[in-house]
């Protein structure tokens, strides 16, 4: 019996949903980050009496025939773009977009990621950086003796060098934007890659071409609502017990047919 | 006497072919815009030629027949995801996709854009506008889609000014029982059946229209299916019983 294969599909498609909805959880306080949602198709079908096929010479025809389908498939994981709430930290180097743009950073190999999540920190040589230390393009190094670190909306960063009472323009923070940003490659880390989905990159400036504006002392918070999440695992869940239900029925169908044989 | 046996045997078929659909509906229960399909059965009376004129007639019998399944097209509950890319449809109407295999029609709204800015499915298939696919420049933000299925944009820079991008293509069917399933959320309109537009549909942006495969009708279906599975099993046993006895007692010789 087909049911078997099918009511499968429908569990592994429950898991990898199960899966999906987890890691929205456990990313739920992870800046920057953009949930994510499974994708579900319904697989071929076997048409056993294909619709308008005709029943008599005068023309009759099937108004509706036997399609059997096989099943679920998973067909992706697309990643939801919008916009996370801000919230406030004070931080001089925390940054958040508003807008569409990513910031671009600058690997260890020395190929470009993208990235929502701006707090940023400053290393040994004054250079802004990434939590995990790579440099935010174009690289700004901020002088040993400065205070007043200022990021303006436009991405201007300035600071006041000791000894003067008029703020020196550093450098220009740029965003990035991606005709499509759902189709960039996570590589973890709150970091994305180019790939051909996405489109190539087009650097900007902020606050032009809707690549948004940024907001110093403020965090992008995930966009990951929990009471969505936790209704969609108890309809995973429940869809998940179901199809095991499926299996069982057809097993016990299966159990009736071989004990006709005695 | 061995009728039974078939009459049992096509009723076990008809329900293993049930059983099959109804896995289907479970196991899409959660894929956005699925339409759950139903068995429909038909006696059959067997035997098609006869003759009443003898003392003792042909008697007819009849069979189970599984005559079609037909789709469900009810809405499912329409479910808000707060993406602007993704729209429900209120009312007959389909979206309309373009695949590699030719035109077919979709309930779920659930769109994409791809590396050229066009708006397309999960798979990649372009979702029509009413001339042409619809497409998105690099530099459009804040996407609204309106009820007629307009999608305007508002441009780049700081001029906030708006544009309009197209008009998703909606399409009904006279008879919409007349489409089959293709796979991949998508209907495929057979020769004969013609998409008309449907300007009565509306579209909901930032939600999705869930399956609308009702958990629990497909859970009492399936016992419902395992009980006559297993009494017409009952049945094929006894009549199973009965020639054994007449065999067992006719061929007992007296010693």
């Amino acid at each position: 019996m087909r049911a078997l294969q099918t009511a499968a599909t429908g569990m592994m498609a429950q898991e990898l949903n199960v899966q999906v909805i987890a890691n929205n959880i456990a990313n739920m306080r992870t800046t920057g980050y953009k949930r994510q949602r499974a994708e579900f198709q319904d697989m071929l079908y076997e048409h056993v009496r294909r619709i308008g096929t005709q029943t008599s010479d005068q023309g009759n025809i099937l108004p509706v025939g036997v399609d059997l389908g096989s099943g679920v498939k998973t067909v992706g994981t697309p990643r939801i773009m919008t916009q996370g709430t801000l919230s406030q930290t004070g931080g001089d180097l925390d940054v958040a977009i508003r807008g569409e743009g990513f910031f671009k950073i600058q690997l260890p190999d020395g190929t470009f990621a993208y990235t929502r999540d701006g707090s940023f920190q400053m290393d040994a040589q004054g250079r802004i950086v990434t939590v995990q230390g790579n440099v935010v393009q174009p690289g700004i190094t901020i002088p040993q003796n400065s205070t007043s670190l200022t990021i303006n909306s436009e991405g201007q960063v300035s600071v006041i060098v000791a000894g003067s009472s008029t703020p020196t323009v550093l450098g220009q923070l740029n965003l990035t934007r991606f005709i499509n940003k759902a189709g960039l490659l996570p590589i973890g880390d709150n970091m994305f890659t180019e790939t051909p989905a996405s489109g190539a990159p087009q650097d900007g400036l902020p606050n032009s071409n809707g690549a948004g504006d940024l907001q110093q002392g403020n965090l992008e918070q995930a966009n990951v609502e929990a009471v969505t999440e936790i209704s969609d695992l108890i309809a995973a869940q429940r869809a998940y017990e179901m199809n095991s239900k499926v299996i069982s029925a057809t097993d016990q169908m299966l159990q009736t047919t071989s004990g006709l044989y005695r | 006497m061995e009728n039974a046996l078939l009459v049992g045997l096509s009723r076990q078929m008809v329900l293993g072919r049930q059983l099959d659909v109804v896995a289907n509906n479970i196991a899409n229960l959660n894929t956005t815009g699925f339409k759950s399909d139903n068995s429909m059965f038909e006696q059959f009376l067997m035997p098609v030629a006869r003759e009443n004129r003898f003392k003792t007639p042909d008697r007819q019998m009849g069979f189970v027949n599984d005559r079609g399944t037909w789709h469900d097209f009810r809405g499912g509950s329409v479910q808000p995801t707060g993406n602007p890319l993704d729209v429900a449809i209120d009312g007959k109407a389909f979206l309309v996709v373009q695949t590699p295999a030719g035109e077919r029609y979709t309930r779920n709204g659930a769109m994409q854009i791809n590396a050229q800015g066009q708006l397309v499915t999960a798979d990649g298939s372009q979702v029509m506008g009413e001339s042409g696919p619809i497409v998105l420049q690099p530099t459009d933000r804040d996407v609204a889609i309106s009820a007629d299925g307009m999608v305007t944009v508002t441009e780049s820079g700081n001029t906030k000014t708006e544009s309009q991008r197209g008009k998703l293509r909606l399409v009904s069917f006279d008879a919409p029982q007349q489409l089959q399933k293709d796979g991949a959320n998508n209907f495929l309109a057979p020769a004969g059946v013609t998409a008309v537009p449907d300007p009565k549909s509306r579209l909901i942006q930032g939600a999705t229209e869930k399956s609308n495969v009702n958990g629990v009708v497909e859970m009492t279906r399936l016992i419902e299916i395992t009980r006559a599975y297993s009494q017409v099993g009952l049945l094929l046993q006894q009549q199973s019983d009965l020639h054994k006895n007449a065999i067992q007692q006719l061929a007992e010789v007296p010693s």
